[in-house]
């Protein structure tokens, strides 16, 4: 009888790591998932609305336009007059020799400042350019 | 708590621990709200001016594809202006007969770049192999 009270009693000492496991695989996996997409910047960008998209390259160098005239290369934000030397030293890191380069502008930026920025960035050394789009799933406009 | 105590050694628990899948997703609905609208996010490619160049000298008049922007309604196809909207009536018989599918895409600095990503992006879906810019 005293021995079926004690087992009764008796308290649970281990720790339930089901749950935090579970947990920290899925933020892993959308980490990696994810990881290239958080190398753009913050800047407020409506970027124009396209139905084709192409194959993309895991890694690209980004140049961010926003309607304000506000640059960014990848994610730091650069004046206007230092794009071409800033962007020379993100293709001269290791294994981006070739890589793409995204201009990501906004949908109202004239295009002759989008011209500008391919000019630089051919400048910079640059090789591959894209500019990127939002993909749109409505009907062909 | 007590109840559970209570409960007899020999009984199954038979309640479905949901916890883990409550926490589960959570995160996963979070993670998605963050992550949606840069997963939508996609790219055209452009020829650079060089190749684009190069390429577009080697093809045989014929065989190319030019489209200007003259201003935000209207497009020149080859020597032919056309409205915007009738793009794709002009473009696509064109587009089937050039072997090479290139496209040389010019455009006015005033158009905005949202008119030029949608005319690349019709070339494209009509078939455009490759865009070449130029005037960069």
């Amino acid at each position: 009888m005293r021995r079926r009270a004690s087992r009764d009693n008796h308290l649970i000492t281990k720790v339930n790591v089901v749950p935090i496991i579970d947990v920290s695989l899925v933020l892993v996996t959308i980490l990696l998932v994810t990881a290239p997409m958080l190398s753009i910047a913050d800047l407020p960008v409506d970027l124009p609305k396209a139905h084709t998209r192409e194959a993309e390259d895991q890694r690209n160098v980004s140049i961010t336009r926003a309607i304000d005239g506000e640059v960014a290369v990848d994610r730091e934000r650069v004046p206007r007059e230092r794009l071409v030397e800033t962007l020379r030293a993100a293709l001269a890191r290791p294994g981006n020799a070739g890589v793409l380069v995204v201009i990501r502008a906004d949908a109202g930026v004239p295009y002759g400042e989008i011209r500008s920025l391919l000019g630089d960035a051919r400048a910079a050394g640059a090789r591959r350019l894209a500019v990127a789009t939002r993909q749109n799933m409505g009907a062909n406009p | 708590m007590r109840g559970r105590q209570r409960r007899s050694i020999g009984e199954l628990i038979h309640e479905v621990n949901m916890t883990p899948l409550i926490d589960v997703s959570l995160v996963l609905v979070v993670i998605l709200f963050v992550a949606t609208p840069l997963a939508f996010q996609s790219s055209i490619a452009l020829s650079t001016a060089a190749s684009g160049s190069r390429a577009a000298a080697k093809a045989a008049s014929p065989d190319r594809v030019e489209i200007e922007l003259i201003s935000e309604g209207t497009v020149r196809v080859d020597h032919e202006v056309v409205p915007r909207q009738d793009l794709d009536r002009t473009l696509r018989p064109k587009l089937d007969q050039s072997a090479s599918h290139l496209v040389v895409v010019r455009c006015a600095d005033g158009v905005s770049h949202g008119t030029f990503v949608n005319v690349i992006d019709r070339a494209r879906a009509l078939g455009a192999f490759r865009i070449a810019v130029v005037g960069h």
